[in-house]
């Protein structure tokens, strides 16, 4: 590729009246002024969300904060097969798997921590689950918190959503 | 022993009337600069701090930022310079304040057969005390910056006494113009100059006998008082927060309520020197005398009023305007702000005096 | 001597080799599951099918003798098409419950399904027949029978192996399936290996149980110390957690199975150790760092010698250690403290039973090699005990958690007549409750190094994972204890002490761990 020279158009001088800026300050100053009467006069222009009380619309396939979806009885979904686990880029989910009450279902976590603070919300446990048990629909972040210890979500946290 | 006691209660009370006022206009100001700025910016702007459920548009968050600046820990940092630290706050306000002292409110009304003027003081150096007194402000600065005993303070005070010190000289020479105008350094007269018509119908205001005057002394003000498009001494990528970055608490707050007590007595100084303090156009001490002869007679407590009313309409466009401003011009870099001090105002400033002299000699005054 | 080709690969083997051998020989894999190197051929998972010249039909590979100028082609259209046949009907019945089935990861129909299968299930999900599953059937393994394949591995393991024939095949047709008898559960000490030989999940270890997912794990080549016949094994772990054992075949040893007692052995890697060193002062633990810890041991030890004599020190070492550790007590003993009261004893607590297959009495792992590098046993133990109990020895340097085969009360009566006892141990018991100075040291899993079995095989084990917690590698540790004691040895792990120990000590003579290989070597007699 031969190797040409672009023009790029340098900023054009300014004409006296402009270099004097006061007729550009009062312009400004009125364009201001339209935008502060309009929102005084009509709520409609403001874009703020006032956060708690209104909450954005997370688009279908936003990723969020996970949850843990139950069976029938409120047992839970998930068999322990340790595929999120092995899928996770950032080794945040901890699972201990343990013989379940249900002789029907055999395997459940008796452990199920995910370390908020470390997850990366790839999506990657989601794809790897086989048995649909973790979601990350909740469409919503993590809530802050004040110790490292409260963001690693345990199973009951998981399951409550 | 009754006219000494009046007089003591009379300059008592201007005074309390005056602060209240200034300290008043600075609460609303704080507020109005946030709702101001959010309803330009399309936003909603404060609207949480609530009295009982009742949230005023977000009117009680200045008084819930002054009780929080109450509570902060009032820490003085290892490496300062304890005196100079603690001093540094107080020149922030108090030379502010003692700027006002020589302002008219009004022209002189009649209590109890006596003469009172509505003036904490009226002397007859009027403005070069403004002058002297507001220079003050500078020491603040410095001795924040110094004090501080860490480099960004010290850099951001720098920065702001040289850009105060430079604009100084072009705020005290756009004034000139006034002095020769008017034939006095006193406000009360300069203000009742105002008073008069030119050509029968203009009002014989600051700005109309001054505009490149008022253009240049607005200016300075702005950077003296470092507002936008002048508000170099801040800057968070390389200075902090500039001369103040050490402090906090309620000495953080004396700089914050310094900086608008400025704006507010500048807007009054802008009000009294160049819109005509309390005149009211064609406003006269027995009432309205139109251009035309007609005339509307109204009594005296009504005019007092009126006039007292015109200079706080006036104060208030002013400060708002600071806030107007601010959100609508981009800052100047600081190189930018140097030339702009030194090289347009100042001989702007010195032009406007000659001709204003020369205007002068050719009417044979 | 048949020659043949396989895959156009001339290969020549010896009479009555099969095809499936063969063709291992040459690098070719034939899918195979109930073809195994230990068992006899039963020929019924017909995976293995291979096409010979000359034959009208597929022939199963693993039961198939090669004769001379045999052509066999394992990877034609036909032969391709027969084993996904098999497969797909393998899978018919099969539960499809991978995500709870702890043979997922090392599963045969997983591995084949994703050379072969790839297909879609063409029967139903209801046509499918269920049967039991999670059955306890005693010993360590867990039944799932719908999970089998009918390879018959483990009826021919019990039967051939074991003799004990508990399991067997029940019902006819896609109802068969594998099972104990009512009331008679599976009672040997092999148990463990029906869950290794079969190739799905059908048989899984009840100890293993869920405790982690195969891919997770790591193995390292190790020998089991659950007694003196060294098993040749694999030590599977994760991070720094021992989560089984594996048999790896030494048809010298262990062919290709290890008992039901030392499959548990791995435990003692992960329960109860000593993780950081520590003083007993006045009855009280004090922790203490190992700069602190090893000069006051060696000063204690030095000024028993200076005061009491050498006779009034004793080492009692520990058949759990390495050859090289064991050398480099010996060492100590005689080098630095001068003493002749070095012992050690292969018995230990509990009964020392034993079979005819692979379980031996002696509990120890390198019992036969402290012997050869000159510790003496029996009488000198028992010597070395009554000195201690007549309160003649004043200083101990002991190695192992436990004393011999002594009850923790007496353990604790003989050590009370010590005044200063130092133990070099991997976990808590009771000599770590007497002794006045506890120095940890690396597990089984965490350092390296040669067991000597009771056959005189000498075998290399391999460390998993750095030390846990504080512990700290042995031969380091007696590095540090004899350069305190006044000697400048520079070993730098295993591999040089076994250097020094082979250029010295006669039995070892001329090895190296290049010599000894993955199977061992015999030590000279």
């Amino acid at each position: 590729m031969a190797i040409g020279i672009k023009k790029v158009a340098r900023p054009r001088k300014m004409s006296f009246p402009e270099a004097l800026y006061l007729v550009e300050i009062v312009k400004g100053l009125g364009v201001t002024m339209r935008h502060i009467l309009g929102n005084i006069v009509r709520q409609e222009g403001i874009k703020t969300i006032e956060y708690p009380e209104v909450r954005r619309v997370m688009p279908p396939r936003f990723r969020g904060r996970h949850r843990l979806m139950k069976r029938q009885n409120g047992a839970p979904r998930c068999v322990a097969c340790f595929c999120c686990p092995t899928a996770c880029p950032a080794k945040c989910i901890t699972i201990v798997a343990g013989e379940s009450p249900d002789p029907a279902v055999e395997k459940y976590p008796v452990r199920f921590d995910i370390d908020m603070l470390r997850c990366v919300f790839c999506g990657l446990c989601v794809e790897a689950c086989p048995v649909d048990a973790i979601r990350m629909d909740t469409g919503w972040f993590t809530p802050p918190d004040d110790t490292r210890e409260k963001l690693i979500f345990t199973i009951e946290t998981l399951l409550e959503k | 022993m009754t006219a000494v006691l009046f007089l003591v209660v009379v300059a008592l009370a201007r005074i309390a009337i005056v602060f209240s006022f200034c300290f008043g206009l600075v609460v609303v100001f704080t507020w109005a600069e946030r709702k101001g700025a959010a309803y330009i910016q399309d936003r909603r702007g404060p609207n949480r701090a609530d009295i009982l459920g009742f949230r005023a548009w977000g009117m009680f968050h200045p008084l819930a930022d002054a009780l929080k600046f109450l509570f902060k820990e009032d820490f003085i940092p290892d490496n300062a310079q304890r005196l100079f630290y603690q001093l540094a706050p107080m020149f922030a306000v108090a030379p502010v304040l003692m700027s006002i002292a020589v302002v008219p409110f009004g022209p002189d009304v009649t209590i109890f057969g006596r003469r009172v003027a509505l003036q904490i003081a009226d002397l007859n150096v009027g403005i070069l005390y403004i002058f002297a007194v507001t220079g003050m402000t500078v020491y603040g600065v410095v001795l924040a910056g110094w004090g501080s005993g860490s480099k960004y303070p010290l850099l951001g005070g720098l920065r702001s006494s040289a850009q105060m010190l430079s604009y100084e000289v072009s705020m005290g020479l756009s004034l000139v113009g006034i002095f020769m105008v008017f034939e006095s350094l006193r406000l009360s007269r300069i203000v009742a100059g105002q008073g008069e018509l030119l050509f029968g119908f203009l009002p014989k205001w600051g700005v109309v006998v001054q505009p490149l005057g008022f253009i240049l002394f607005i200016t300075a003000q702005y950077a003296e008082a470092n507002r936008t498009p002048f508000d170099l001494p801040e800057g968070e990528s390389e200075l902090v927060a500039g001369y103040h970055s050490e402090y906090a608490s309620f000495k953080f707050s004396m700089f914050m309520m310094g900086e608008y007590l400025h704006m507010v007595i500048g807007a009054v100084v802008v009000a009294t020197l160049f819109f005509g303090g309390w005149q009211v156009p064609f406003l006269a001490d027995t009432g309205f005398v139109l251009p035309g002869g007609a005339s509307v007679p109204l009594p005296e407590i009504l005019v007092i009023a009126l006039r007292t009313g015109s200079i706080f309409l006036k104060s208030l466009f002013f400060t708002w305007l600071y806030v107007w401003v601010r959100w609508t011009i981009p800052r100047f870099r600081y190189d930018q702000v140097m030339r702009l001090g030194w090289k347009v105002l100042l001989p702007l400033s010195l032009v406007n005096i000659f001709a204003t002299g020369l205007v002068l000699l050719l009417l044979g005054k | 001597m048949p020659n043949l080709t396989i895959d156009g690969l001339a290969v020549g083997v010896p009479e009555g080799t099969t095809i499936l051998a063969a063709a291992k020989q040459v690098g070719i894999h034939i899918p195979h599951y109930c073809y195994h190197t230990h068992l006899s051929i039963a020929g019924n998972c017909r995976m293995c099918l291979v096409e010979v010249e000359k034959f009208p039909k597929l022939q199963t590979a693993c039961s198939t003798v090669v004769t001379e100028g045999m052509v066999v082609r394992t990877d034609t259209e036909k032969v391709r098409k027969a084993v996904t046949g098999v497969l797909e009907f393998l899978l018919i019945h099969h539960p499809i419950d991978c995500p709870i089935c702890d043979q997922a990861g090392e599963c045969g129909l997983q591995d084949y399904y994703m050379v072969y299968g790839l297909h879609r299930s063409r029967y139903a999900l209801e046509d499918k027949v269920h049967k039991k599953k999670v059955q306890d059937i005693g010993g360590q393994i867990v039944l799932d029978a719908e999970r089998c394949i009918l390879c018959s591995r483990c009826v021919r393991f019990l039967d051939e192996v074991t003799g004990t024939r508990e399991l067997n095949f029940f019902q006819r047709g896609d109802h068969s399936e594998i099972s104990i008898f009512p009331g008679r559960p599976l009672d040997n000490n092999y148990t463990g290996n029906l869950a290794d030989i079969c190739p799905v999940g059908a048989l899984t270890s009840k100890d293993f149980r869920f405790k982690c997912r195969v891919w997770l794990l790591k193995g390292v080549e190790s020998i089991c110390t659950g007694c003196a016949r060294g098993c040749n094994i694999a030590a599977h772990f994760k991070g720094d957690i021992l989560y089984r054992y594996k048999p790896r075949v030494n048809d010298a040893v262990n062919r290709a199975w290890m008992c039901d007692f030392g499959r548990l052995e791995y435990k003692k890697a992960n329960d109860a150790r000593l993780l950081a060193p520590f003083v007993r002062e006045g009855g009280r633990e004090k922790s203490a760092s190992w700069g602190a810890i090893v000069p006051q041991v060696a000063l204690e030890l030095s000024r028993a010698v200076e005061r009491e004599g050498a006779d009034a020190v004793a080492v009692i070492a520990s058949p759990q250690s390495s050859n090289e550790e064991l050398y480099l007590v010996r060492r100590i003993a005689a080098d630095r403290l001068g003493t002749k009261n070095l012992a050690f004893t292969h018995r230990t607590p509990g009964d020392g039973f034993s079979d005819d297959l692979l379980v031996l009495a002696d509990k120890n792992p390198n019992s036969r090699g402290a012997k050869l590098l000159g510790i003496p046993d029996g009488e000198a133990f028992d010597a070395l005990i009554g000195k201690i109990a007549a309160g003649r020895i004043r200083a101990l340097l002991l190695f192992g958690n436990v004393l011999g085969a002594f009850t923790e009360g007496e353990t604790a009566g003989l050590l009370s007549k010590v005044p200063f006892i130092a133990q070099v141990g991997t976990n808590t018991g009771p000599v770590s409750k007497a002794a006045h100075a506890v120095l940890p040291s690396a597990s089984f899993a965490e350092r390296g190094g040669t067991f000597t079995n009771h056959a005189g095989r000498v075998q290399r084990f391999h460390a998993g994972f750095p030390p846990r917690g504080k512990a700290k590698n042995v031969i380091e540790l007696l590095c540090d204890l004899a350069n305190g004691l006044g000697a400048d040895w520079t070993f730098t792990g295993e591999r040089s002490v076994f250097r020094a120990l082979s250029e010295t000590e006669t039995p070892f003579r001329g090895m190296t761990y290049e010599s000894v290989g993955a199977f061992g070597q015999e030590a000279a007699r």
